[in-house]
This record gives C-alpha cells, structure tokens and sequence, in this order.
C-alpha cells in the first residue's frame, strides 16, 4: 500500500503526529520510539506510551546526538508478546537496527519499522542555537533542505549521505520531492506496515516521479562530495607516517567505540585484561623500540576497530561528532567502510536476508587471495 | 639498518601447516630461522588485532598458514580466515599500509617442502623490501 496522505494547516510534523495518536489510540502500537525536544531545547529520543504527551515528540527534528539504533539496542534484545514498538527512525539509524538484528542483538518480534526521510541534521550540541526560538524549524527544514544537498552546517555524516531514504522498513514516511506543506507521502513494505495505515484517508497511487528524481539528485551531489572529501582525506591520512599523524592527537577514550550503534559487543576486547600490562610489561615494550606512546596502542585500537566493524558501518559519522580531539572519522569511515564492503558486494543495512559478509563464504571465490 | 634481520611472526594452523613445518623440521630441510611460529588451532581463529599488533610492534612481517580450501579441520575456518583476509587487504589499502608484508599460504602437513620454500620466499622478499617502518616508529 503506498500513496499520500493530507498535510493540515502546513504542518507535516503535527499531521506525523496525528498518525501516532491514532496508532496509540486504536492498540496497533503501545509505544513509539521518535526524536524529540530535549529540557534544553536540543534533540533527545523519546519513547512516547500515552498520546497526550506527543506534545514533546518532534518526529521531523534535524538534530541528531545519538543514533537511536544504539537505545534500540539497549532496550530490545529479546521480543515481547507484551509490547509492540514503533521506532521512527533515519535511514542511518534504520540502517543500523537492520545491521544489529543480523548481529542478534536485537530482536525484530516487537518492533514495527518506521522510516522517515532524512536530508541531513545538526549536531545535538549547539542545537538550540540553530534553532533558536523556532516552534516551526522542523517544518521549514523539511520545506527547505529537502532538495538542498550542500548545508554544511550540517553534520559531516551527513553531508556525505547518499541514503536519505530509508532502505529497510514496514513503513516509510516521506517528503523529499513532494509538497510537504500540502502532502507527505506514505509507504507500507509490510503487512506490519499496512496494518499501520488501515484507517487513514490515503490517496493511493505510485510513488511520483518527482520523488524518485529528488531523490535521485540529492544522492548524485551527495557522492559527488564524498569523492571530493575521500581525495582532501587522502593527502592528509594515506601512508604509515600521515596515518600516525591523523591519529595522533587520540586520547584512548574509547568514545568512538561507545557510541556507534553497530559496534556491539557487551564488552569490547579493548577493555578486556589481554591489554592490562604491569609496569614492567610496559618497560618490556618499550625497549623495543626506546620508547612507547602513552596512553599506549591507539593506533592499533583504530586499526583493529575498522577490521571488526567496517563492514557494518552505516556511515552516520556519530563518532566524529563524539571525538573530543575532533579526528577526521566520518570521511576516514566513510572511505574504509565504502571500499571494505564493495569486495563483497555488500552494504549495510541493505537487507535483512543478505547475510554478514564475516559469517558466510562460497568456495569459489577470492581464489587468488592465500595462493600467491 | 646494517645488520637487517627480517622478523616474521607466524600463525601456523595446527593440522595443517603447523604440522607441515614439522615435516620439514624431521626431514632436516634447510630454511631460514627468522620466522617465529605461534600454533594457533585454525587461520580462521586469528583475529586480525593479532596480525596488526605485531605489525604495529615492529615486526617486519607477518605470515599465516592454514590447511587447502575444502581440507579445514573445522570444515570451512580457512573459507573465512580467507575473507578476513580480503577485507585485511582492503583496510590496509584503503589507509596507504603495505599488506605486503602479510602471507597467507595454504600449506598441508604433507608439504614440508613448501613450508621451507615458502618461508625461504618470504625471508628473502622482505630481505629487499627493508625494515618495516614501524619497526623504529614509536608514535603509534
């Protein structure tokens, strides 16, 4: 079921709105898991039950502190018969739900996929003076930046995003190259979704042309970008001495690690004991070469971190906007993460029945690689 | 670096070629002492931290040595230690490291002669290529 659906009084985010009320109303959903306004006026994720508290959800908001897949993630890792959640989320963050569900870290039984389009968002801090006192920012960003690829205030992730429609979901609510102030469009890819728009007054037809090349354009800017950035990246990064050079400001903080929503493991191998050394340990090492860096094996942190998650990355760039020491890591991601994945035909995120690239094999394949 | 030894450290697999290495050892084949050999159960259980912690550290390269395709212990291992490998290569080429430095080679317990030939190779190939960089770099 796809089509459109009527905007009230040039306002997409009440009318998204109005949709989640009656989700909740009628029981097809007990809960919705959607951007809203912080205490501060910033982004922060709210897990809305009762429709009259959708006052403080802002479904269009374009700030992003957090990619939601990592709450996602905390809260289900096991299915309820109990509880049917919608997660109203950006295609990266989509992305990212699909790439842990494939990791069984979370379980897809109670939830329902909601994707919206996504042009772009701001960092979360300073958010509040983007915004300033704009009760009506959201829908002017949605009415502004929809066709717009080169903000670059916005977040570097997103600025060399070519994915700002969602790629996996029961439903995708849209508005990139549609009329936002009048009409959204809506898509069911599921019977879960279908369940969601029984009931609403939809304008059935396909999606329009319009759409498909606004689309079309803003992903062709967006990697035209990106290859620009990967060529700036390349003369500052390529090479053991430069590459030594970008990392070298690194404070160890494992920051990057903790907020990226697909690096998954409870607790990471660079926490663990194998890397406590006692001092003498450490004198040890250091005599190898005379002298150590300290805090010690950044570099093989980062080395390591991109050979066990690159080929989950879904290249939202949440752990540039986390590096205290500001490290290039949205275009360096951007780079590796692209390049690991093409080898295998894969992208993250893509599709739930294609299998991790690490967990599956044909015997024909790579025949050189251990022969030569 | 005038007395420039190559230091390779090596993943042996433990049927396979960790076995082939013995062969070569009880048939007295002459090969050159530098790599050091760390038995490990199957190439597919070496996680790539290992490879890089020991290129980060200062060895001059690294090999690894698991069973043919279709002779895994373990049935398919080495199908995956073979697809770590490609995207190994693709990571090291993407940020300008030299991957060359690292061999993977399906050598069987009965190939004690390729396991000397192959470490004589290596030996002699990172003989010309030089000392690793990070071999001196201590800003890592």
């Amino acid at each position: 079921m796809k089509g459109t659906i009527q905007v009230e009084s040039k306002n997409p985010e009440a009318t998204i709105r109005g949709l989640f009320a009656q989700w909740l109303k009628d029981g097809k959903l007990s809960a919705i898991l959607t951007p809203a306004y912080s205490a501060a006026g910033t982004a922060t994720v709210a897990l809305v039950s009762n429709p009259e508290k959708l006052a403080e959800a802002a479904p269009l908001l374009p700030a992003m502190g957090v990619n939601a897949a990592s709450i996602v993630d905390e809260i289900a890792r096991d299915g309820s018969p109990n509880a049917k959640v919608g997660l109203f989320l950006r295609p990266c963050e989509l992305r990212a739900v699909v790439e842990l569900m494939k990791l069984k870290q979370i379980a897809h039984e109670s939830l329902v996929l909601i994707g919206v389009d996504c042009p772009g968002t701001y960092k979360a801090a300073g958010f509040r003076n983007v915004r300033g006192k704009d009760a009506d920012f959201d829908n002017k960003h949605v009415r502004d930046q929809a066709g717009y690829a080169d903000n670059v205030n916005f977040r570097m992730g997103c600025q060399m995003c070519e994915h700002s429609k969602p790629l996996v979901y029961d439903l995708n609510v849209g508005f990139i190259g549609m009329d936002p102030d009048t009409e959204l469009w809506v898509e069911a890819a599921s019977d879960k979704g279908k369940t969601l728009l029984e009931g609403s007054e939809i304008q059935e037809q396909d999606e329009p042309d319009s759409r498909k090349q606004a689309l079309e354009k803003l992903s062709a800017a967006r990697r035209a970008k990106t290859a620009r950035r990967i060529e700036e990246l390349d003369k500052a990064m390529m090479g053991p001495e430069k590459l030594v050079e970008y990392f070298a400001d690194c404070l160890n903080c494992h920051n990057c690690m903790k907020v990226c929503p697909v690096c998954y493991c409870r607790e990471c191998f660079f926490d663990s004991d194998t890397f406590q050394r006692d001092i003498a340990e450490h004198v040890r090492v250091s005599l190898r070469k005379g002298a150590t860096r300290m805090p010690s094996e950044t570099m093989l942190f980062h080395l390591t971190r991109m050979n066990h998650m690159m080929l989950s990355c879904v290249q939202c760039g949440i752990c540039e906007d986390s590096c205290p020491v500001t490290i290039g890591l949205a275009t360096l991601y951007k780079k590796v993460s692209q390049n690991a994945q093409s080898e295998f035909d894969y992208l993250s995120g893509r599709n739930l029945d294609e299998p991790l690239p690490l967990v599956t094999f044909r015997e024909s394949e790579f025949l050189k690689v251990g022969e030569e | 670096m005038a007395n420039y030894e190559p230091k390779i450290v090596g993943f042996l697999c433990n049927w396979c070629t960790y076995a082939g290495a013995d062969l070569a050892g009880t048939s007295r084949m002459q090969y050159p002492p530098n790599m050091r050999p760390i038995r490990v159960m199957c190439s597919g259980a070496v996680d790539s931290v290992y490879i890089l912690r020991a290129l980060l550290e200062g060895a001059d390269g690294v090999f690894m040595g698991g069973c043919h395709p279709g002779d895994c212990h373990y049935v398919s291992g080495n199908y995956k230690a073979r697809r770590r490998m490609v995207l190994f290569n693709s990571i090291m080429k993407s940020v300008g490291l030299d991957s060359d430095r690292v061999w993977l080679r399906w050598i069987s317990a009965a190939e004690g002669r390729k396991f000397a030939d192959t470490i004589t190779e290596m030996t002699e190939h990172l003989r010309k290529k030089g000392p690793s960089v990070f071999k001196e770099k201590w800003e890592v």
